[in-house]
């Protein structure tokens, strides 16, 4: 037995060694590609998923909201909620926020959407709205006459948008602000932000200060974002609030999300199953041509070995290594083109609509392709190794 | 050394017959060196190939040594063929990835043996049949004359019971011809070694001990 296999590894090195070249590299570029196809696209998934998860973190939710009861229009006792929380370890912040509806006039132009309001150094803790910003300043906690507007309301002065936003509002400007109780303001604009992110841009902001005086409450919230060190954590948060005595919703990303970003992941999903299928059979059939026409070309070469005595199983067992030898090096070569594009993509990622994405590399993904990968070429490479080598020896030969 | 009792071999071809071997009788001895001739298509090569176990007869027993080989399974006759036999084809019929050294060793490689054992053979060996100085030459930078030599080294490295070898000259010059069956004739005459050739040219019998004469099918 293990003679055997050391016949046919070295009749596969022989072969190797002294067969042609280019169709080896050949083969093995061929392989290689393969390889990348099989695991690009998923890990571009990946790394859509985890832009939305981030993004509704960082953007939208935290990792954990608190929102009011269900028969409670705010939080109550707002502050000492967020004093409470504060002190537990791994929390990096709260904000506590206002949510309104408003309808916002400019130069004849109108766009509804909502205001949300932040206490500014609070909000800069927990969220990276900020970072977002293309023109002016963030608010200050005093502020009360100023405004950040989402790109969605203003619009951009050269891009002709029709009635969908304000038509191009620049820093300075003011613009009159209607909110859903009635109370009209005029606000001037102090920035404007810009996040590929879902949502965020239709958001206006305005100062925790400012909205107090315009809903006529105190300490009070539409919501409170939690931000937490560690992601993954944020189900032991949920029984330390209880234990706080926090009675409020308290709601992870996830279930905020309320799957949005599962099932778009899962749409993706039956995508990259397609993709891997389609990936496998073209290995499949590379490699099946590969030693179809290379144990065709040999066949005279096989029956004589068999007439001189070399057993069956060594000859195919010596075109099943040259395949696991082509298939390791394909692989090897894959993972390296592989590398160079996730490292080329890392500095300029891939700009989708929702933001930019790079790939995300999961290793227990590379190493179930390499094994469905080897494990599909040795079949593919075996059936037509047997076939050949399970002739007749006179016919082989002969012909 | 060889009992061949009412051998037939019969090729079926669709609805037509080819009666290729129709019922051969034949004993060869130990240390003979014969020669099958005959004319084309009188069933020699037929012949060979059913005592050389590369097919396998319609009827009839062959013997070999007292062994019924046609109840051998199929990897104990590769394995008989590995161990006991040696076959020289009439084309060239060297591994053309295997350098002439390599080809030679292959076969004893393949029983089990050390690799430097079956190297130091296989230089044995071809320096007997003149080689010696093409030990790493692939199949297309030694001759004719040269590969066949290559192929006799290769059948001669398990020391088989009996060499086979059907036309072995018939693609070389009459010079190279002459050097293949001086090899025969000596091995035959200094090692015993078994030998059974098929040839129809007739300078060709007097290398040999005993000429049997085939005529469709029959002796
Ligand atoms: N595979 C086969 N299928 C059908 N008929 C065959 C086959 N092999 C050989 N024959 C027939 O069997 C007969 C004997 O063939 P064989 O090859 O043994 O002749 P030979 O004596 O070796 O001839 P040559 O001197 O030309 O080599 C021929 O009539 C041939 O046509
Ligand atoms: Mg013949």
């Amino acid at each position: 037995m293990f003679n055997d296999l050391k016949v046919s590894f070295f009749l596969a090195c022989k072969s190797i060694q002294r067969g042609n070249k280019g169709t080896s590299i050949l083969t093995v570029l061929i392989i290689s590609l393969i390889f990348v196809n099989l695991i690009f696209f998923p890990s571009v998934v990946e790394g859509v998923e985890e832009t939305l998860i981030r993004q509704s973190i960082e953007h939208v939710c935290g990792n954990v909201v608190i929102e009011p009861k269900d028969d409670q229009r705010y939080i109550d006792n707002a502050d000492s909620i967020e004093k409470k929380i504060n002190k537990l370890p791994g929390v990096v912040g709260t904000s506590s926020r206002y949510m309104t509806g408003a309808t916002f006039f400019y130069n004849n132009k109108l766009k509804s959407g909502s205001v949300h309001s932040i206490d500014p150094s609070d909000e800069e803790v927990v969220t990276k709205f900020h970072s977002g910003l293309i023109a002016g300043e963030y608010l200050g906690k005093e502020n009360t006459n100023e405004i950040l507007l989402g790109i969605d309301i203003t619009g951009k002065e050269d891009e002709v948008t029709g009635d969908s936003d304000l038509g191009g509002v620049q820093v300075g400007d003011k613009i009159d602000v209607t909110f859903s109780n009635g109370i009209i303001r005029k606000y001037r604009v102090k920035g404007i932000f810009d996040i590929s992110s879902i949502n965020i841009n239709r958001y206006a902001f305005i100062t925790e200060k400012e909205m107090e005086s315009v809903l006529g409450v105190e300490n009070q919230a539409s919501e409170i974002l939690v931000k937490l060190s560690q992601r993954g954590t944020e189900e032991e948060y949920r029984t330390n609030f209880v234990e706080l005595g926090i009675s409020e919703d308290v709601k992870t990303w996830e279930e905020k999300t309320a799957g949005k970003i599962g099932s778009l992941v899962n749409s993706f999903s039956l995508l990259t199953v397609i993709s891997t299928v389609i990936s496998l059979i073209m290995a499949v059939v590379v490699i099946f041509i590969i030693i179809y026409i290379n144990t065709v070309n040999k066949k005279r070469q096989i029956g004589i070995l068999k007439a001189i005595g070399i057993e069956q199983n060594v000859i195919i067992n010596s075109y099943v290594i040259q395949v696991l030898f082509y298939c390791f090096c394909g692989i090897a070569v894959g993972l390296l083109l592989f590398g160079i594009i996730t490292s080329y993509l890392s500095v300029n990622p891939i700009r989708f609509p929702l933001g930019y994405v790079e790939p995300m590399v999961e290793q227990v993904l590379i190493l179930q392709n390499i094994i469905s990968l080897i494990v599909f070429s040795l079949i593919a490479g075996f059936i037509p190794a047997w076939r050949t080598a399970n002739e007749n020896i006179l016919k082989a030969i002969w012909g | 050394m060889i009992t061949i009792t009412n051998l037939t071999r019969t090729y079926v071809m669709g609805t037509v017959h080819v009666h290729a071997l129709k019922g051969i009788s034949l004993k060869i001895n130990k240390g003979e060196f014969i020669s099958i001739m005959g004319a084309s298509g009188s069933g020699k090569s037929t012949l060979l190939h059913q005592l050389g176990l590369l097919d396998i007869p319609t009827q009839g027993e062959i013997l070999i040594d007292g062994k019924d080989v046609s109840k051998l399974s199929e990897k104990e006759r590769s394995l008989f063929r590995l161990t006991q036999l040696g076959y020289v084809f009439q084309e060239y019929a060297i591994i053309s990835e295997l350098t002439a050294l390599e080809n030679v060793y292959l076969p004893m490689l393949m029983t089990g043996r050390k690799k430097q054992d079956c190297i130091n053979t296989g230089i044995d060996i071809l320096n007997k049949v003149g080689l010696g100085d093409r030990l790493d030459h692939l199949q297309h930078e030694l001759s004719g004359g040269q590969q066949q030599r290559v192929a006799v080294a290769r059948a001669l490295v398990n020391k088989p019971k009996i060499l086979f070898a059907d036309e072995p000259c018939a693609n070389l010059d009459s010079s190279s011809s002459r050097q293949i069956l001086e090899l025969f004739k000596k091995l035959n005459k200094e090692l015993k070694q078994t030998i059974v050739m098929v040839t129809h040219e007739d300078w060709h019998m007097e290398y040999s001990d005993r000429v049997i004469h085939l005529k469709d099918g029959l002796i």
